[in-house]
């Protein structure tokens, strides 16, 4: 039977403000900058079976990612309890990077609860099957989970230097927390008070999650509910393929690179490329990432999830330009897609390998090549090469006074590339482009709460590529360090510019600069794009983002 | 079109003076008089938006509204938010910190939509070539670092008046802790260096307007003081200009100006502070309802034993508000294009989280905390390329408006959906002055209901397809209602059914039974201008000024004495300027105290009123603690609260509503000819014989019973099946639902 389209309208609400208010709550009780000022975590709603229903339009690197955190919780922790709570950032199984944890939780719900609104029950005492009907799923990026540097985004060459590894277990057991997981969890990160304060407001997010599911449930019943899960599936793949059969059906290619840090000896690093062929046919999207450089020592390699979530983030771009409404982001979307990526490869991470930067950096660069490639059947709708990079910046020292230990993250947004579409659009200058869309940390927060002095937080001028729409200015941002730290800086484009398109210019590349010492004539001296650095007080690190590319022949 | 209240009356022990609220809309000028006597006259003409003053002083001559120093004007301006939606604000620069011009242009660097291919922002209302930078530096613990230098300021002062700057805002980093910097470049630019006799209020010899972030809100957070502070720049020479030109042509009447947060402030205050006016239009229908729903409460209580038995006695007046001494209500004013909402749990909400959506700027002054959704009367309904009806966002505007107004719209809207059903009556919108063309809704809903009953090229349609349609367009847009108010009561621990809806605009009273169902809310009050009560909010608006400032200290730490301490140069200053708004004859200011607490840690605060007399710091944490459980639903009595801002609200209290009394009801009223309407029950969508009234014939202790409808000048009332109420002395109508009906049938019947 056909779904009824008002229903199916309202059923994108209810589902919606299920993430939604997940994602609120988290937003609100988080401790950490990362989570309360820098909003850098995802809220999700899944079917029993795993699929994503319903996420709150947050974090898109977390979009493809969170729904193998679900699967990863199926295979491993079941069977499902009411009040049962998985815990994970194993990105070998169901994560994607360490900092990224990931709770899920099952949702068992009262089939025959329409009587006890508006507070209907959770768990009915006499549950007894061990399938659930849904789960929620949050993952918020932790500034600190333990490993060789603070704020755990170090240049690593193997996972176990990035911190302490989850595989998917049960932190919660039929509502009893496991003492001896929750411990071994905080005696392994060097912030643990805060740690404690964002897990929990992650839980509470869960709590209002599965509250709200209840509600639902008790309104139109499960059968109903369910059945609309999955019209509202089929309602986005149709959305979907409606897009995809606007795209001309060939095969297109594009290859572009991620930067490896200098080698130990000095030596400059090497430019790894990533090669795409997209081809579009009647079956849907197939990504192959055949001729992608294998898996390298350092961070930057990226599991499957991730490439997944980007295939996911490029066509959900695409289907708001023929689609100007509310479209759900879930399950749906991916129906239509197919990746496939080389074994071995740098998208194929595989254990022991390092990935700190594979969730933040690489993910950048596979959304590149994906709208490089599409930008040759579609070149009127795909714009210019962003900025390409997250300017992941990480530093961690002791505080004056008490001499607790601090640990803290924050990225850099940068230009947007230009476009066509819609006309008339000016790319927006130094904003997070693409994978990421946390916010800055205040300064007057920043420096209320640590050591460090923000010199300069500017436009970066003149950065953004030149063309008839031109590309989106970078950022400057200065900082001075009041006591010593370890510092780490994981960037990218600083030796590839983003490109432009259809004859525009490319943005300007980044650049990582250090001034030694206070009050010194010492002239700034250039850093690579990827270093650890142990800074002095009164150094001032100087790190400028790049511009978006510029789209068409300069007028 | 005047509407005179009806006589007769007896004139009250202590008459308060006369008085007029002003609202000006899109299309058209409220006016709400109220006499000595309570007697109340309503006023509609058309907004004059080249020159906004000129319908108000038309309407203040038509009303006869006297020309006395104590007939008092309170008038609520689109002025600011106009100019910073159309950006025709003034010639305004920014002054900041060294190295920080762009504060203002980057934001908190995300972008507001996700998924678009280029992302774009407003450009900034300040350019960047009239953004300037001057050295100086205030370091996190208020230690100055880098001293201003005077001199740079006059050099700059040179550059604006260069530049034909007319107005500048200055904000430096960390100001809120040391405010010198600040105050000198105002000192300076206002007066080109020439130091100031009269250090209060110095007269510009520069004729430059200047806005210091200090001034307007000494609160951390750089990007939303700065972006604050450069609206109120922005928008301060174009409402000085008005202000001055309407109380020239209102003169010796006494001008005051509605604010964001509620209260009313002088003309002269409105002046230089016009960011305070910025969201001020949505906050008087809200100020309306509550005074509204006080106004009912009182005479629901003091209805007596011996008064016959009905609706309102002392019985059903507890039904209808139990063991309320304030209102619970949430306010539902749906209009054209868009519908805000807003709980008031036995008080008026505020937020200091504000923003200007359009301009994606933050406006963190305190406003009442409302809730829009962009679906109103106007919303256009389609389907979808996945085959979901959508509602809204986009609209059919002023012009061309639904199809049913017949000026060329061909698009179905919720107007149109209203009409189709039956809801609307086409000879009685707007009191008849727009006669609604019921066909032309039906050919704009036809495309839709064909595709909606998924009938095939030549088919016939079934009989009541339209009707379907035009129900689940209506469904479709109180899902989005719904989904607006739960977002305002259930997210923040509130349960609406402990509610009363309140209805107005011009299409709230037409949605309200329905979506007070869904949302299981068992009761609705309908005021009795439910189309002008922004207007009717300004009357009854107190006069309210707001202080702030952040300390950032721990609680754990914080005595009684250094708590008042800390307040006492805030309340010195509030009870001073407030006495001079208020002048010599003016009531006494009452002063509130709040403080924004969070736990060490958060970024977010909440904010915790203080009651009257020497503070309290473990009442003020026990009662944060309790706050936050309710919000999230988890606190931690244990953990350490920080106390991030203090606030001081200084209140000039207007007279409270007192309508003169309605007529009791002698005789049943009179009903205009039934009409057809469309409504579900438990047999499905069905058309019921409805009773038509008009608003205007009923009288105090009048009964009505759904299906009805009423018709009035200036809104719709639908009362569905199942609901039933009356009409009180002060004329507001009483709806709830009767016995027998609850709401899980209508959810069974859904459910099948």
């Amino acid at each position: 039977m056909m779904p009824d389209p008002i229903r199916l309208e309202i059923f994108k609400h209810l589902f919606a403000s299920v993430a939604d208010e997940m994602g609120v709550t988290l937003g609100r009780t988080g401790y950490s900058p990362n989570i309360k000022e820098r909003l850098d975590y995802s809220c999700a709603l899944f079917t029993g079976d795993g699929r994503l229903l319903a996420q709150a339009a947050h974090i898109p690197v977390h979009l493809g990612a969170m729904p193998a955190s679900v699967r990863a919780a199926l295979d491993h922790c079941a069977l499902f309890a009411p009040g049962d709570l998985v815990i994970l950032n194993d990105p070998f199984c169901g994560g994607t990077h360490l900092p990224d944890v990931t709770l899920v939780s099952p949702i068992f719900v009262d089939a025959d609860a329409a009587a006890s609104l508006p507070h209907p029950r959770l768990y009915p005492a006499a549950h007894t099957a061990a399938s659930p009907h849904f789960f929620v799923a949050s993952r918020a990026h932790h500034a600190d989970i333990g490993g060789m540097s603070p704020g755990s985004m170090p240049l690593s060459s193997e996972i176990y230097q990035e911190g302490v590894i989850i595989p998917p277990i049960k932190l919660v057991e039929a509502g009893r927390r496991n003492e001896a997981v929750w411990e071994l969890i905080l005696r392994n990160v060097r912030t643990p008070v805060e740690r404690q304060g964002d897990l929990a407001a992650q839980m509470a997010a869960h709590t209002i999650g599965a509250r709200r599911v209840a509600e639902i449930v008790a309104r139109y019943g499960l059968a109903e509910t369910q059945r609309y899960a999955e019209a509202l599936l089929a309602y986005t793949e149709r959305m979907a393929r409606a897009l995809l059969a606007t795209i001309p059906p060939g095969e297109y290619t594009f290859e572009d690179y991620v930067e490896a840090p200098p080698g130990p000896d000095g030596s400059p690093g090497a430019d790894l490329p990533l090669r795409v062929a997209v081809t579009i046919s009647p079956e849907g999207l197939l990504a192959d990432f055949s001729g992608t450089a294998p898996a390298m020592d350092g961070n930057l390699n990226a599991v499957l999830a991730i490439v997944a979530s980007a295939a996911a983030y490029v066509l959900r771009c695409l289907v708001a330009t023929v689609a100007p409404a509310e479209v759900p982001m879930n399950a749906g979307a991916f129906a239509p897609l197919q990746v496939r990526v080389p074994p071995g490869s740098l998208l194929d991470a595989r254990l022991p390998h390092a990935v700190a930067a594979g969730n933040v950096e690489t993910s950048q660069r596979v959304v590149d090549v994906l709208l490089g490639a599409l930008a040759q059947a579609l070149p009127s709708a795909v714009p210019a090469a962003s900025q390409g990079t997250m300017n992941n910046l990480t530093f961690g020292g002791r505080l004056p006074g008490s001499g607790q230990p601090f640990a803290y993250y924050e990225t850099m947004g940068g230009g947007a590339g230009a476009g066509p579409h819609p006309p008339g659009a000016v790319a927006a200058s130094g904003v997070h482009v693409h994978m990421s869309n946390t916010r800055n940390t205040p300064i007057e927060a920043l420096e209320h709460l640590l050591p460090v002095r923000v010199e300069r937080y500017a436009l970066r001028r003149g950065s953004g590529g030149q063309g008839r729409c031109r590309g989106g200015d970078g950022l400057c941002r200065d900082l001075r360090f009041l006591v010593p730290v370890t510092a780490t800086l994981l960037t990218e484009r600083r030796r590839r510019a983003p490109w432009g398109l259809a004859g525009g210019k490319p943005g300007a590349a980044g650049r990582n600069r250090l001034l030694r010492g206070a009050g010194q004539a010492a002239a700034f001296q250039d850093l690579p794009g990827k270093c650890t650095l142990a800074l002095q007080p009164g150094d001032v690190l100087s790190i400028e983002t790049p511009g978006g590319g510029g789209w068409g022949e300069a007028q | 079109m005047g509407v005179p209240a009806p006589t007769p009356h007896t004139p009250r022990p202590h008459p308060t003076p006369v008085r007029l609220g002003v609202d000006i809309g899109g299309t058209f000028t409220d006016f709400v008089l109220i006499d000595e006597a309570g007697r109340v006259r309503l006023h509609k003409r058309p907004t004059t938006p080249a020159d906004p003053a000129a319908a108000v002083l038309a309407g203040v001559d038509a009303l006869g509204f006297p020309s006395d120093p104590a007939a008092q004007v309170i008038h609520g301006s689109t002025i600011a938010t106009n100019a910073l939606l159309e950006r025709r604000g003034a010639r305004t620069a920014l002054i900041t910190t060294a190295g920080f011009a762009d504060v203002l242009e980057i934001g908190r660097q995300n972008r507001p939509d996700l998924y678009a291919l280029v992302p774009q922002r407003p450009p900034p209302l300040v350019p960047r070539q009239w953004r300037f930078e001057l050295p100086e530096r205030v370091s996190a613990q208020g230690e100055v670092l880098l001293p201003l230098d005077p001199a740079a300021v006059q050099a700059l002062l040179a550059r604006l008046q260069a530049e034909g700057i007319e107005s500048v805002a200055v904000c430096f980093l960390f100001s809120y802790l040391y405010p010198g910097h600040e105050r000198l470049v105002k000192e300076i630019l206002e007066v080109g260096g020439e130091r100031s006799e009269d250090s209060d209020l110095p007269v510009s010899t520069t004729h430059l307007y200047i806005s210091i972030s200090t001034d307007l809100l000494p609160e951390y957070r750089e990007f939303e003081r700065t972006a604050t502070t450069v609206v109120n720049a922005y928008v301060t020479p174009l409402v000085d200009r008005y202000l001055d030109r309407l109380e020239g042509g209102l003169s010796p009447r006494p001008l005051r100006v509605m604010q964001s947060n509620g209260g009313a402030i002088t003309a002269a205050t409105a002046r230089r502070q016009a960011a305070r006016t910025a969201l001020s239009g949505p906050a008087g229908g809200v100020v309306g309802a509550f005074a509204v729903a006080n106004q009912a409460l009182r005479l629901a209580a003091s209805a007596t034993p011996a008064s016959p038995p009905g609706p309102l006695s002392p019985r059903s007046a507890a039904a209808f508000l139990p063991e309320a001494t304030a209102p619970d209500i949430i306010t539902f004013d749906m209009g054209g294009t868009s519908t805000d909402v807003c709980l008031c749990p036995g008080q008026v909400p505020f937020t200091a989280e504000g923003e200007i959506a359009a301009l994606g700027l933050p406006l963190r002054l305190p406003i009442i905390d409302i809730h829009t959704v962009g679906a109103g009367g106007g919303s256009l309904a389609r389907l979808d390329v996945g085959g979901a009806l959508t509602v809204g966002p986009e609209s059919a505007g002023a012009e061309p408006g639904p199809a049913c107004y017949g000026h060329g719209g061909q698009l179905p809207t919720v107007t149109d959906a209203n009409l189709v059903l039956g809801r609307l009556h086409p000879a009685h919108f707007l009191g008849g002055q727009l006669p609604l063309d019921p066909a032309a809704a039906r050919a704009a809903l036809a495309p839709l209901a064909v595709r909606l009953a998924g009938a095939g090229p030549g088919e016939t349609l079934p009989l009541d397809a339209l009707e379907r349609a035009a129900w689940g367009v209506l469904q479709v847009a109180n899902a989005a209602m719904e989904r607006a108010i739960r977002k305002i009561s259930i997210e923040r621990g509130y349960d609406p059914a402990d509610f009363t809806l309140v209805a107005f605009g011009g299409a709230g009273p037409l949605h309200a039974c329905e979506l007070a169902e869904r949302l299981t809310i068992p009761r609705v009050l309908v005021p009795r201008a439910p189309g002008v009560l922004s207007a009717l909010g300004m009357l009854v608006a107190d006069l309210v000024k707001d202080y702030s400032i952040t300390v950032l200290r721990l609680a754990a730490g914080l005595t009684a004495v250094e708590l008042a301490a800390l307040f006492a140069p805030w309340e010195a200053q509030a009870q001073a300027e407030m006495a001079a708004e208020l002048g010599p004859s003016g009531p006494a200011v009452q002063l509130q105290r709040s403080a924004d607490l969070r736990y060490e840690g958060q970024s977010f605060e909440i904010t915790v009123p203080l009651p009257a007399g020497p503070p309290d710091p473990a009442a003020l944490l026990a009662d944060f603690h309790a706050r936050h459980a309710r919000r999230y639903g988890h606190s931690h009595p244990g953990a350490p609260v920080e106390v991030v801002n203090l606030r001081v609200r200084a209140v000039g209290p207007t007279p409270r509503l007192d309508f003169e009394p309605l007529p009791a009801a002698q005789v049943e009223p009179v009903p205009l000819p039934r009409q057809d309407v469309w409504f579900e029950t438990a047999a499905g969508l069905v058309s019921l014989p409805t009773r038509l009234y008009a608003r205007e014939a009923l009288r105090a202790g009048h009964s009505v019973t759904g299906p009805a409808l009423l018709v009035q000048l200036d809104a719709t009332t639908v009362i569905a099946p199942g609901w039933s109420g009356s009409i009180d002395t002060a004329g507001h109508l009483l709806l709830s639902r009767s016995a027998g009906t609850p709401q899980t049938q209508a959810v069974a019947q859904e459910t099948t």
